[in-house]
Protein backbone atom coordinates (compact mmCIF):
# COMPACT_ATOMS: atom_id res chain seq x y z
CA UNK A 1 0.00 0.00 0.00
CA UNK A 2 1.21 3.69 -0.98
CA UNK A 3 1.11 6.06 1.88
CA UNK A 4 -1.14 8.82 1.85
CA UNK A 5 0.73 11.65 1.13
CA UNK A 6 0.47 13.67 4.88
CA UNK A 7 -0.21 17.80 3.30
CA UNK A 8 -2.45 17.32 0.48
CA UNK A 9 -2.86 20.55 -1.53
CA UNK A 10 -6.57 20.66 -0.14
CA UNK A 11 -5.74 20.26 3.24
CA UNK A 12 -3.17 22.91 3.27
CA UNK A 13 -5.87 25.48 2.05
CA UNK A 14 -8.01 24.05 4.24
CA UNK A 15 -5.76 25.34 7.40
CA UNK A 16 -4.26 28.60 5.26
CA UNK A 17 -7.99 29.97 5.63
CA UNK A 18 -8.97 28.58 9.31
CA UNK A 19 -6.04 30.50 10.30
CA UNK A 20 -6.75 33.44 8.32
CA UNK A 21 -10.19 33.62 9.39
CA UNK A 22 -9.12 33.08 13.31
CA UNK A 23 -6.15 35.76 12.78
CA UNK A 24 -8.84 38.80 11.70
CA UNK A 25 -10.95 37.77 14.44
CA UNK A 26 -8.32 37.10 17.06
CA UNK A 27 -6.04 40.22 15.93
CA UNK A 28 -8.35 43.19 16.56
CA UNK A 29 -9.01 41.89 20.19
CA UNK A 30 -5.45 41.47 20.82
CA UNK A 31 -4.91 44.74 19.49
CA UNK A 32 -7.68 46.30 21.70
CA UNK A 33 -5.86 44.75 24.79
CA UNK A 34 -2.16 45.72 23.92
CA UNK A 35 -2.93 49.23 23.37
CA UNK A 36 -4.43 49.61 26.08
CA UNK A 37 -1.28 48.42 28.39
CA UNK A 38 0.99 51.02 26.23
CA UNK A 39 2.65 54.31 26.88
CA UNK A 40 2.49 57.36 24.24
CA UNK A 41 5.71 56.60 22.99
CA UNK A 42 4.64 53.36 22.16
CA UNK A 43 1.15 54.28 20.73
CA UNK A 44 2.22 56.84 18.93
CA UNK A 45 5.64 56.08 17.48
CA UNK A 46 6.25 55.66 13.90
CA UNK A 47 5.78 52.26 13.59
CA UNK A 48 3.38 49.97 16.17
CA UNK A 49 4.61 48.11 18.62
CA UNK A 50 3.30 44.64 18.31
CA UNK A 51 4.73 43.06 21.23
CA UNK A 52 5.17 45.91 24.26
CA UNK A 53 7.99 45.14 26.45
CA UNK A 54 6.53 46.14 29.56
CA UNK A 55 2.53 46.72 30.69
CA UNK A 56 1.82 50.39 32.13
CA UNK A 57 -1.22 51.33 33.86
CA UNK A 58 -1.69 54.68 32.76
CA UNK A 59 -5.04 54.74 30.59
CA UNK A 60 -6.19 52.37 33.24
CA UNK A 61 -5.37 54.99 36.01
CA UNK A 62 -6.84 57.97 34.36
CA UNK A 63 -10.19 55.78 33.33
CA UNK A 64 -10.87 55.50 37.11
CA UNK A 65 -8.84 58.54 38.70
CA UNK A 66 -9.61 61.06 36.39
CA UNK A 67 -13.32 60.17 34.57
CA UNK A 68 -14.69 58.36 37.09
CA UNK A 69 -15.06 55.26 34.80
CA UNK A 70 -16.53 53.25 38.06
CA UNK A 71 -18.95 55.08 38.63
CA UNK A 72 -20.58 53.69 35.52
CA UNK A 73 -19.12 50.55 35.86
CA UNK A 74 -21.35 50.37 38.39
CA UNK A 75 -24.53 51.82 36.57
CA UNK A 76 -23.98 49.41 33.91
CA UNK A 77 -23.79 46.53 36.34
CA UNK A 78 -26.77 47.52 37.99
CA UNK A 79 -29.19 48.40 34.78
CA UNK A 80 -27.99 44.90 33.49
CA UNK A 81 -28.32 42.69 36.55
CA UNK A 82 -32.13 44.07 36.93
CA UNK A 83 -32.81 44.08 33.61
CA UNK A 84 -31.94 39.87 33.78
CA UNK A 85 -33.24 39.21 36.92
CA UNK A 86 -36.45 40.50 36.13
CA UNK A 87 -36.87 39.78 32.66
CA UNK A 88 -36.30 35.85 33.58
CA UNK A 89 -38.86 35.95 36.56
CA UNK A 90 -41.10 37.92 34.81
CA UNK A 91 -41.25 36.02 31.11
CA UNK A 92 -40.77 32.69 33.16
CA UNK A 93 -44.42 32.94 34.43
CA UNK A 94 -45.75 33.69 30.69
CA UNK A 95 -43.49 31.15 29.36
CA UNK A 96 -45.01 28.50 31.67
CA UNK A 97 -48.18 29.67 30.75
CA UNK A 98 -47.99 29.62 27.29
CA UNK A 99 -46.22 25.72 27.41
CA UNK A 100 -48.61 24.39 29.70
CA UNK A 101 -51.67 26.15 30.58
CA UNK A 102 -54.49 26.48 28.21
CA UNK A 103 -56.28 30.02 27.48
CA UNK A 104 -58.10 31.61 24.97
CA UNK A 105 -56.05 34.01 23.10
CA UNK A 106 -52.90 32.20 23.51
CA UNK A 107 -51.47 31.46 19.89
CA UNK A 108 -52.45 35.72 19.37
CA UNK A 109 -50.39 36.41 22.42
CA UNK A 110 -47.50 34.09 21.03
CA UNK A 111 -47.61 35.68 17.61
CA UNK A 112 -47.70 39.00 18.65
CA UNK A 113 -44.66 38.48 20.98
CA UNK A 114 -42.89 37.21 18.26
CA UNK A 115 -44.00 40.17 16.04
CA UNK A 116 -42.80 42.33 18.61
CA UNK A 117 -39.28 41.34 18.61
CA UNK A 118 -38.94 42.30 14.51
CA UNK A 119 -39.88 45.19 15.65
CA UNK A 120 -36.90 48.65 15.12
CA UNK A 121 -35.62 50.19 17.81
CA UNK A 122 -35.50 53.49 15.83
CA UNK A 123 -39.29 53.50 15.17
CA UNK A 124 -39.76 53.02 18.69
CA UNK A 125 -37.64 55.16 20.21
CA UNK A 126 -39.58 58.39 19.04
CA UNK A 127 -42.88 57.85 20.41
CA UNK A 128 -41.53 56.49 23.77
CA UNK A 129 -39.50 59.52 24.30
CA UNK A 130 -42.69 60.96 24.30
CA UNK A 131 -44.90 59.16 25.72
CA UNK A 132 -42.27 58.61 28.55
CA UNK A 133 -42.06 62.72 28.95
CA UNK A 134 -45.43 63.10 29.20
CA UNK A 135 -46.09 60.37 32.01
CA UNK A 136 -43.26 61.73 33.67
CA UNK A 137 -44.74 65.21 33.74
CA UNK A 138 -48.10 63.80 34.73
CA UNK A 139 -46.54 61.88 38.09
CA UNK A 140 -43.50 64.45 38.20
CA UNK A 141 -40.74 62.01 37.77
CA UNK A 142 -37.93 62.85 35.68
CA UNK A 143 -37.84 60.24 32.76
CA UNK A 144 -34.64 61.47 31.46
CA UNK A 145 -31.69 60.04 33.29
CA UNK A 146 -33.23 57.52 35.47
CA UNK A 147 -32.10 53.99 35.16
CA UNK A 148 -35.04 52.70 36.34
CA UNK A 149 -36.93 53.77 33.23
CA UNK A 150 -34.15 52.78 31.35
CA UNK A 151 -34.50 49.31 32.78
CA UNK A 152 -38.36 49.21 31.96
CA UNK A 153 -37.51 50.22 28.20
CA UNK A 154 -34.19 47.29 28.23
CA UNK A 155 -37.54 44.88 29.55
CA UNK A 156 -40.22 45.63 26.46
CA UNK A 157 -36.93 44.86 24.23
CA UNK A 158 -35.75 41.22 26.19
CA UNK A 159 -39.02 40.11 27.78
CA UNK A 160 -40.29 38.64 24.06
CA UNK A 161 -37.49 36.56 23.53
CA UNK A 162 -37.26 35.62 26.82
CA UNK A 163 -40.47 34.11 26.94
CA UNK A 164 -39.98 32.57 23.34
CA UNK A 165 -36.89 31.04 24.56
CA UNK A 166 -38.18 29.82 28.12
CA UNK A 167 -41.24 28.17 26.57
CA UNK A 168 -39.72 26.46 24.21
CA UNK A 169 -37.61 24.77 27.10
CA UNK A 170 -40.48 23.84 29.08
CA UNK A 171 -42.62 22.36 26.71
CA UNK A 172 -39.19 19.52 26.30
CA UNK A 173 -39.72 19.01 30.03
CA UNK A 174 -41.83 16.29 30.21
CA UNK A 175 -45.52 16.67 31.82
CA UNK A 176 -46.08 13.50 33.50
CA UNK A 177 -43.88 14.35 36.57
CA UNK A 178 -46.17 17.76 36.63
CA UNK A 179 -49.63 15.98 36.50
CA UNK A 180 -48.52 13.18 38.88
CA UNK A 181 -47.71 16.34 41.47
CA UNK A 182 -51.14 17.80 40.72
CA UNK A 183 -52.68 14.84 41.39
CA UNK A 184 -50.99 14.15 44.70
CA UNK A 185 -52.95 17.26 45.44
CA UNK A 186 -50.08 19.87 45.02
CA UNK A 187 -50.91 23.14 43.34
CA UNK A 188 -50.14 24.78 40.46
CA UNK A 189 -47.77 27.27 41.80
CA UNK A 190 -46.06 24.40 43.92
CA UNK A 191 -45.69 22.54 40.72
CA UNK A 192 -43.41 25.54 39.05
CA UNK A 193 -41.63 26.76 41.91
CA UNK A 194 -40.87 22.75 42.91
CA UNK A 195 -40.29 20.91 39.91
CA UNK A 196 -40.45 22.77 36.53
CA UNK A 197 -38.09 25.85 37.19
CA UNK A 198 -35.37 23.12 39.19
CA UNK A 199 -35.56 20.98 36.16
CA UNK A 200 -35.24 24.49 33.89
CA UNK A 201 -31.51 25.64 35.33
CA UNK A 202 -29.39 25.48 32.28
CA UNK A 203 -32.70 27.48 29.83
CA UNK A 204 -32.75 29.99 33.49
CA UNK A 205 -29.30 30.86 33.53
CA UNK A 206 -28.78 31.15 29.78
CA UNK A 207 -31.24 33.14 29.51
CA UNK A 208 -30.12 35.58 32.62
CA UNK A 209 -26.83 35.67 30.81
CA UNK A 210 -28.60 36.74 27.75
CA UNK A 211 -30.28 39.52 28.56
CA UNK A 212 -27.37 40.52 30.74
CA UNK A 213 -25.34 40.75 27.65
CA UNK A 214 -28.31 42.96 25.72
CA UNK A 215 -28.82 45.20 28.33
CA UNK A 216 -25.08 45.77 29.04
CA UNK A 217 -24.65 46.50 25.44
CA UNK A 218 -27.52 48.75 25.04
CA UNK A 219 -26.77 52.23 23.15
CA UNK A 220 -29.78 53.70 21.45
CA UNK A 221 -32.08 54.31 24.54
CA UNK A 222 -29.28 55.05 26.69
CA UNK A 223 -28.40 57.60 24.32
CA UNK A 224 -31.58 59.05 24.17
CA UNK A 225 -32.40 58.66 27.71
CA UNK A 226 -29.31 59.43 29.81
CA UNK A 227 -27.57 63.37 29.76
CA UNK A 228 -25.90 63.53 33.18
CA UNK A 229 -22.24 62.04 32.80
CA UNK A 230 -22.44 60.14 36.28
CA UNK A 231 -25.59 58.45 34.57
CA UNK A 232 -24.10 56.98 31.84
CA UNK A 233 -24.24 53.32 31.26
CA UNK A 234 -20.71 52.09 29.59
CA UNK A 235 -21.82 51.97 26.10
CA UNK A 236 -22.57 56.14 26.25
CA UNK A 237 -19.66 56.66 28.57
CA UNK A 238 -16.95 55.46 25.96
CA UNK A 239 -18.87 57.75 23.19
CA UNK A 240 -17.76 60.62 25.47
CA UNK A 241 -14.63 59.93 26.12
CA UNK A 242 -13.96 59.25 22.89
CA UNK A 243 -15.35 62.55 21.91
CA UNK A 244 -13.41 63.78 24.85
CA UNK A 245 -9.91 62.59 24.69
CA UNK A 246 -10.19 62.21 20.71
CA UNK A 247 -6.81 60.56 19.91
CA UNK A 248 -6.32 59.29 23.31
CA UNK A 249 -6.47 55.41 21.67
CA UNK A 250 -4.75 54.12 25.17
CA UNK A 251 -8.15 55.21 27.17
CA UNK A 252 -10.68 54.48 24.51
CA UNK A 253 -9.02 50.78 24.59
CA UNK A 254 -8.90 50.13 28.06
CA UNK A 255 -12.28 51.62 28.85
CA UNK A 256 -13.39 48.82 25.35
CA UNK A 257 -11.15 46.36 27.37
CA UNK A 258 -13.33 46.58 30.53
CA UNK A 259 -16.71 46.47 28.65
CA UNK A 260 -15.56 43.70 26.74
CA UNK A 261 -13.85 41.45 29.37
CA UNK A 262 -17.24 40.38 31.59
CA UNK A 263 -19.01 39.44 28.38
CA UNK A 264 -16.45 37.03 26.83
CA UNK A 265 -16.24 35.18 30.24
CA UNK A 266 -20.05 34.83 30.69
CA UNK A 267 -19.81 33.76 27.27
CA UNK A 268 -17.09 31.62 27.74
CA UNK A 269 -18.41 30.01 31.24
CA UNK A 270 -22.06 29.52 29.45
CA UNK A 271 -21.05 29.15 25.98
CA UNK A 272 -23.14 25.97 25.12
CA UNK A 273 -26.67 27.44 26.60
CA UNK A 274 -25.81 30.04 24.83
CA UNK A 275 -25.49 28.61 21.56
CA UNK A 276 -28.36 27.02 21.48
CA UNK A 277 -30.81 29.98 22.24
CA UNK A 278 -28.68 31.89 20.40
CA UNK A 279 -30.06 30.48 17.16
CA UNK A 280 -33.55 29.60 18.70
CA UNK A 281 -34.56 33.10 19.31
CA UNK A 282 -32.53 34.20 16.84
CA UNK A 283 -30.15 37.14 18.92
CA UNK A 284 -31.59 40.58 17.67
CA UNK A 285 -28.29 42.32 17.91
CA UNK B 1 -72.73 15.66 35.32
CA UNK B 2 -71.34 17.39 38.77
CA UNK B 3 -68.16 16.02 37.41
CA UNK B 4 -68.51 17.73 33.72
CA UNK B 5 -68.97 21.24 35.87
CA UNK B 6 -66.39 20.31 38.30
CA UNK B 7 -63.57 19.89 35.66
CA UNK B 8 -65.12 23.04 33.78
CA UNK B 9 -64.17 25.25 37.09
CA UNK B 10 -60.91 23.40 36.88
CA UNK B 11 -60.28 24.71 33.71
CA UNK B 12 -61.81 28.01 34.11
CA UNK B 13 -59.53 28.18 37.38
CA UNK B 14 -56.22 27.41 35.29
CA UNK B 15 -57.38 29.71 32.45
CA UNK B 16 -57.08 33.11 35.08
CA UNK B 17 -53.89 31.81 36.53
CA UNK B 18 -52.59 31.99 32.75
CA UNK B 19 -54.02 35.62 32.20
CA UNK B 20 -52.17 36.33 35.84
CA UNK B 21 -48.92 34.69 34.63
CA UNK B 22 -48.65 36.61 31.14
CA UNK B 23 -50.13 39.90 32.08
CA UNK B 24 -46.93 41.45 33.20
CA UNK B 25 -45.39 40.46 29.77
CA UNK B 26 -48.75 41.67 27.92
CA UNK B 27 -48.54 44.58 29.84
CA UNK B 28 -45.01 45.09 28.95
CA UNK B 29 -44.97 44.66 25.79
CA UNK B 30 -48.62 46.48 24.54
CA UNK B 31 -47.48 49.68 27.03
CA UNK B 32 -43.97 49.63 25.41
CA UNK B 33 -44.08 48.21 22.26
CA UNK B 34 -47.50 48.00 20.47
CA UNK B 35 -48.88 50.96 21.76
CA UNK B 36 -45.74 53.01 21.07
CA UNK B 37 -45.75 51.60 17.34
CA UNK B 38 -49.19 52.97 16.70
CA UNK B 39 -48.45 56.56 18.83
CA UNK B 40 -45.46 56.95 16.15
CA UNK B 41 -47.99 57.06 13.20
CA UNK B 42 -50.27 59.54 15.61
CA UNK B 43 -46.74 61.95 15.52
CA UNK B 44 -45.75 61.56 11.88
CA UNK B 45 -48.80 63.11 11.24
CA UNK B 46 -48.87 66.25 13.84
CA UNK B 47 -46.08 68.95 14.17
CA UNK B 48 -44.29 68.00 17.19
CA UNK B 49 -41.42 69.78 18.14
CA UNK B 50 -39.44 70.69 21.46
CA UNK B 51 -41.86 73.59 22.38
CA UNK B 52 -44.70 71.01 22.50
CA UNK B 53 -43.53 68.01 23.54
CA UNK B 54 -44.94 68.06 26.86
CA UNK B 55 -48.28 68.74 25.35
CA UNK B 56 -48.10 65.71 22.47
CA UNK B 57 -51.87 65.80 22.57
CA UNK B 58 -52.91 69.28 21.69
CA UNK B 59 -50.09 69.40 18.75
CA UNK B 60 -51.49 70.59 15.55
CA UNK B 61 -52.49 68.23 13.06
CA UNK B 62 -50.72 68.68 10.02
CA UNK B 63 -51.97 65.89 7.53
CA UNK B 64 -49.08 64.16 5.49
CA UNK B 65 -46.73 66.96 5.68
CA UNK B 66 -44.25 65.71 7.77
CA UNK B 67 -44.25 62.80 4.84
CA UNK B 68 -43.64 65.71 2.15
CA UNK B 69 -40.81 67.21 3.94
CA UNK B 70 -39.14 64.25 4.78
CA UNK B 71 -39.31 62.93 1.26
CA UNK B 72 -38.40 66.34 -0.47
CA UNK B 73 -35.34 66.57 2.01
CA UNK B 74 -32.37 66.73 -0.04
CA UNK B 75 -31.18 63.64 2.46
CA UNK B 76 -33.81 61.25 1.61
CA UNK B 77 -33.00 59.84 -1.68
CA UNK B 78 -29.60 59.45 -0.96
CA UNK B 79 -30.32 57.45 1.91
CA UNK B 80 -32.85 55.59 1.36
CA UNK B 81 -30.75 54.28 -1.98
CA UNK B 82 -27.98 54.12 0.86
CA UNK B 83 -29.93 52.03 2.87
CA UNK B 84 -31.30 49.39 0.24
CA UNK B 85 -27.35 49.07 -0.93
CA UNK B 86 -25.58 48.46 2.56
CA UNK B 87 -28.36 46.42 3.47
CA UNK B 88 -28.38 43.71 0.71
CA UNK B 89 -24.52 43.73 0.22
CA UNK B 90 -24.01 43.80 4.52
CA UNK B 91 -26.45 40.85 4.75
CA UNK B 92 -24.87 38.99 1.29
CA UNK B 93 -21.54 39.30 3.45
CA UNK B 94 -22.91 37.80 6.38
CA UNK B 95 -24.66 35.38 4.93
CA UNK B 96 -21.51 34.40 2.69
CA UNK B 97 -19.10 34.50 5.46
CA UNK B 98 -21.51 32.43 7.74
CA UNK B 99 -21.43 30.04 5.37
CA UNK B 100 -17.89 29.97 4.11
CA UNK B 101 -17.05 29.91 8.12
CA UNK B 102 -19.71 26.84 8.96
CA UNK B 103 -18.20 24.52 5.60
CA UNK B 104 -14.76 25.22 7.60
CA UNK B 105 -16.35 23.98 10.84
CA UNK B 106 -18.09 21.13 9.24
CA UNK B 107 -14.86 18.90 8.85
CA UNK B 108 -13.30 17.15 11.78
CA UNK B 109 -9.87 18.47 12.67
CA UNK B 110 -7.99 18.67 15.73
CA UNK B 111 -9.43 22.13 17.80
CA UNK B 112 -12.23 22.33 15.88
CA UNK B 113 -14.18 23.46 19.26
CA UNK B 114 -11.44 26.22 20.18
CA UNK B 115 -12.35 27.33 16.35
CA UNK B 116 -15.86 27.53 16.66
CA UNK B 117 -15.59 29.36 20.50
CA UNK B 118 -13.46 31.95 18.78
CA UNK B 119 -15.40 32.66 15.45
CA UNK B 120 -18.20 33.45 18.08
CA UNK B 121 -16.54 36.23 19.85
CA UNK B 122 -16.85 39.12 17.45
CA UNK B 123 -20.85 38.60 17.56
CA UNK B 124 -20.88 38.15 21.03
CA UNK B 125 -18.23 41.47 21.97
CA UNK B 126 -20.05 44.54 22.91
CA UNK B 127 -20.82 46.37 19.60
CA UNK B 128 -19.63 49.52 21.37
CA UNK B 129 -16.25 47.97 22.02
CA UNK B 130 -15.80 46.17 18.43
CA UNK B 131 -16.82 49.80 16.84
CA UNK B 132 -13.43 51.76 19.01
CA UNK B 133 -11.12 48.83 18.08
CA UNK B 134 -12.19 49.31 14.39
CA UNK B 135 -12.24 52.71 14.38
CA UNK B 136 -8.81 52.54 16.07
CA UNK B 137 -7.11 49.76 13.51
CA UNK B 138 -8.23 51.76 10.80
CA UNK B 139 -6.90 55.21 12.21
CA UNK B 140 -6.79 57.97 8.92
CA UNK B 141 -3.31 58.29 10.08
CA UNK B 142 -0.16 55.94 9.69
CA UNK B 143 -0.98 55.13 13.48
CA UNK B 144 -3.77 53.06 12.04
CA UNK B 145 -2.32 49.03 11.89
CA UNK B 146 -4.00 48.75 8.74
CA UNK B 147 -2.87 51.42 7.15
CA UNK B 148 1.02 50.85 8.08
CA UNK B 149 0.53 47.15 6.64
CA UNK B 150 -0.91 47.92 3.68
CA UNK B 151 1.98 51.35 3.25
CA UNK B 152 4.31 48.64 4.20
CA UNK B 153 3.47 45.66 1.78
CA UNK B 154 3.63 48.42 -0.83
CA UNK B 155 -0.08 48.41 -1.37
CA UNK B 156 -0.60 52.23 -0.65
CA UNK B 157 1.41 54.86 -0.68
CA UNK B 158 -0.46 57.30 1.26
CA UNK B 159 -2.55 56.48 4.27
CA UNK B 160 -6.43 56.37 3.40
CA UNK B 161 -9.07 57.50 5.55
CA UNK B 162 -10.99 54.47 5.48
CA UNK B 163 -13.92 55.83 7.24
CA UNK B 164 -13.85 59.15 6.26
CA UNK B 165 -14.04 58.67 2.48
CA UNK B 166 -17.08 58.51 0.57
CA UNK B 167 -17.68 54.95 -0.90
CA UNK B 168 -14.86 53.91 1.03
CA UNK B 169 -16.39 54.43 4.36
CA UNK B 170 -19.84 52.18 3.05
CA UNK B 171 -17.60 49.48 1.78
CA UNK B 172 -15.56 49.51 4.97
CA UNK B 173 -19.14 49.30 7.13
CA UNK B 174 -20.36 46.61 4.77
CA UNK B 175 -17.54 44.54 5.73
CA UNK B 176 -17.57 45.21 9.37
CA UNK B 177 -21.10 43.91 9.55
CA UNK B 178 -19.90 40.75 7.78
CA UNK B 179 -17.02 40.17 10.49
CA UNK B 180 -19.46 41.00 13.09
CA UNK B 181 -22.86 39.16 12.68
CA UNK B 182 -21.21 35.99 10.35
CA UNK B 183 -21.22 33.86 13.63
CA UNK B 184 -24.86 33.94 13.44
CA UNK B 185 -25.49 32.62 10.18
CA UNK B 186 -22.66 30.19 10.68
CA UNK B 187 -24.41 28.72 13.60
CA UNK B 188 -27.11 28.46 11.78
CA UNK B 189 -26.07 27.22 8.95
CA UNK B 190 -23.28 24.76 11.11
CA UNK B 191 -26.62 23.24 12.94
CA UNK B 192 -28.16 22.43 9.41
CA UNK B 193 -25.23 21.33 7.75
CA UNK B 194 -24.27 18.92 10.46
CA UNK B 195 -27.76 16.99 10.17
CA UNK B 196 -26.92 16.54 6.01
CA UNK B 197 -27.08 12.53 5.73
CA UNK B 198 -23.54 11.36 5.64
CA UNK B 199 -24.26 8.75 3.49
CA UNK B 200 -25.48 11.07 0.16
CA UNK B 201 -22.06 11.87 0.07
CA UNK B 202 -20.52 8.97 0.30
CA UNK B 203 -22.68 7.69 -2.37
CA UNK B 204 -21.74 10.71 -4.25
CA UNK B 205 -17.99 10.08 -3.95
CA UNK B 206 -18.63 6.31 -5.36
CA UNK B 207 -19.81 7.57 -8.29
CA UNK B 208 -16.48 9.36 -8.37
CA UNK B 209 -18.55 13.13 -8.06
CA UNK B 210 -15.86 15.98 -7.86
CA UNK B 211 -15.40 18.45 -4.49
CA UNK B 212 -17.35 20.95 -6.40
CA UNK B 213 -19.86 18.49 -7.53
CA UNK B 214 -20.51 17.48 -4.25
CA UNK B 215 -21.05 21.10 -2.49
CA UNK B 216 -23.71 21.89 -5.83
CA UNK B 217 -25.47 18.99 -5.95
CA UNK B 218 -25.23 18.09 -2.43
CA UNK B 219 -24.83 20.79 0.03
CA UNK B 220 -26.33 24.13 -1.23
CA UNK B 221 -29.66 22.85 -1.82
CA UNK B 222 -29.33 21.01 1.70
CA UNK B 223 -28.86 24.38 3.34
CA UNK B 224 -30.85 26.65 0.75
CA UNK B 225 -33.42 26.97 2.86
CA UNK B 226 -31.88 28.06 5.85
CA UNK B 227 -29.64 30.56 3.80
CA UNK B 228 -32.72 32.25 2.92
CA UNK B 229 -33.98 31.97 6.64
CA UNK B 230 -31.07 33.57 7.54
CA UNK B 231 -30.62 35.90 5.03
CA UNK B 232 -34.07 37.61 5.52
CA UNK B 233 -33.64 37.72 9.13
CA UNK B 234 -30.52 39.49 8.68
CA UNK B 235 -32.03 41.63 5.97
CA UNK B 236 -34.53 42.80 8.18
CA UNK B 237 -32.30 43.50 11.50
CA UNK B 238 -29.48 45.68 9.43
CA UNK B 239 -32.18 47.66 7.50
CA UNK B 240 -33.20 48.93 11.01
CA UNK B 241 -29.61 49.04 12.13
CA UNK B 242 -28.60 52.33 13.32
CA UNK B 243 -25.76 52.39 16.21
CA UNK B 244 -23.17 50.11 14.03
CA UNK B 245 -22.80 52.89 11.38
CA UNK B 246 -23.52 55.65 13.94
CA UNK B 247 -20.58 54.68 16.05
CA UNK B 248 -18.48 54.33 13.66
CA UNK B 249 -19.26 57.19 11.30
CA UNK B 250 -21.53 59.02 12.49
CA UNK B 251 -23.74 58.97 9.46
CA UNK B 252 -21.13 60.71 6.97
CA UNK B 253 -19.02 60.61 4.22
CA UNK B 254 -22.18 58.36 2.25
CA UNK B 255 -23.02 56.25 5.00
CA UNK B 256 -26.19 58.49 5.73
CA UNK B 257 -28.87 55.48 6.13
CA UNK B 258 -32.87 55.67 6.82
CA UNK B 259 -32.42 54.71 10.11
CA UNK B 260 -29.49 57.95 10.80
CA UNK B 261 -31.96 59.98 8.74
CA UNK B 262 -34.68 59.55 11.24
CA UNK B 263 -32.35 60.04 14.22
CA UNK B 264 -31.09 63.19 13.02
CA UNK B 265 -34.18 64.53 12.00
CA UNK B 266 -35.81 63.97 15.83
CA UNK B 267 -32.97 64.49 17.91
CA UNK B 268 -30.37 66.84 16.11
CA UNK B 269 -33.52 69.15 14.37
CA UNK B 270 -35.83 68.48 16.85
CA UNK B 271 -38.58 67.93 14.46
CA UNK B 272 -40.29 64.84 15.66
CA UNK B 273 -42.79 64.56 13.51
CA UNK B 274 -40.56 64.48 10.55
CA UNK B 275 -38.41 62.17 12.20
CA UNK B 276 -41.61 59.85 12.86
CA UNK B 277 -42.76 59.99 9.32
CA UNK B 278 -39.17 58.91 8.41
CA UNK B 279 -39.59 55.98 10.90
CA UNK B 280 -43.01 55.14 8.93
CA UNK B 281 -41.24 54.72 5.78
CA UNK B 282 -38.90 52.54 6.96
CA UNK B 283 -41.51 50.11 8.60
CA UNK B 284 -43.43 49.83 5.45
CA UNK B 285 -40.47 48.89 3.52
CA UNK B 286 -39.82 46.33 6.42
CA UNK B 287 -42.92 45.10 7.24
CA UNK B 288 -42.96 44.03 3.48
CA UNK B 289 -39.94 41.94 4.36
CA UNK B 290 -41.80 40.72 8.05
CA UNK B 291 -44.62 39.15 5.18
CA UNK B 292 -42.07 37.63 3.62
CA UNK B 293 -40.56 36.27 7.08
CA UNK B 294 -44.24 35.46 8.61
CA UNK B 295 -45.35 33.35 5.60
CA UNK B 296 -42.03 31.47 4.97
CA UNK B 297 -40.63 30.86 8.08
CA UNK B 298 -43.59 31.14 10.70
CA UNK B 299 -45.23 29.44 8.37
CA UNK B 300 -48.52 31.24 9.44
Amino acid sequence: MVARPRWRPTRVLFWLALVAVAFTIAFPFYWMISSSTKNLVELFGRDPVFFPSRIHGDAYRILFRELGFGRNLVNTAVVATSTAVLAVLIASLGAYAVARLHFRGKNVFLNLVLIVYLFPGVLLIIPLFAMLVKIGTAFSFEVQDNLAVLVLTYLAQTLPVALYMLASYFRTIPDDIEQAALIDGCSRLKVITRITFPLSVPALVSVTVYTFMIAWNEFLYAFILLNRRENFTLPIKLLSISEQLNTRWDVVMAASTIMTVPIVLLYLAFQRFLEKGLTAGGVKA
Amino acid sequence: MAHGARVRTLERREARLAYLMVAPTFAIVIGLVVFPAFFNVWISLHRIGLDNLNDVFRAPFVGLRNYVRAATDYAFLDALTTSVLYTILATAATTLGGLGAGLLLNTAFRGRGIFRTLFLIPYVAPLISVAYIWRWLLDPTVRGVVNWTLMRIGVLDHPVSWLGTRGVALLAIILFEGWRYFPFAMLMILARLQAIDATMYEAASVDGASRLRRFWSITLPEVSLVLGTVFLIRLMWTFNKFDDIFLLTGGGFGTRVLPILTYEFSFRLFDFGRGAATAMVLVLILSGFMLVYIRKVMRW
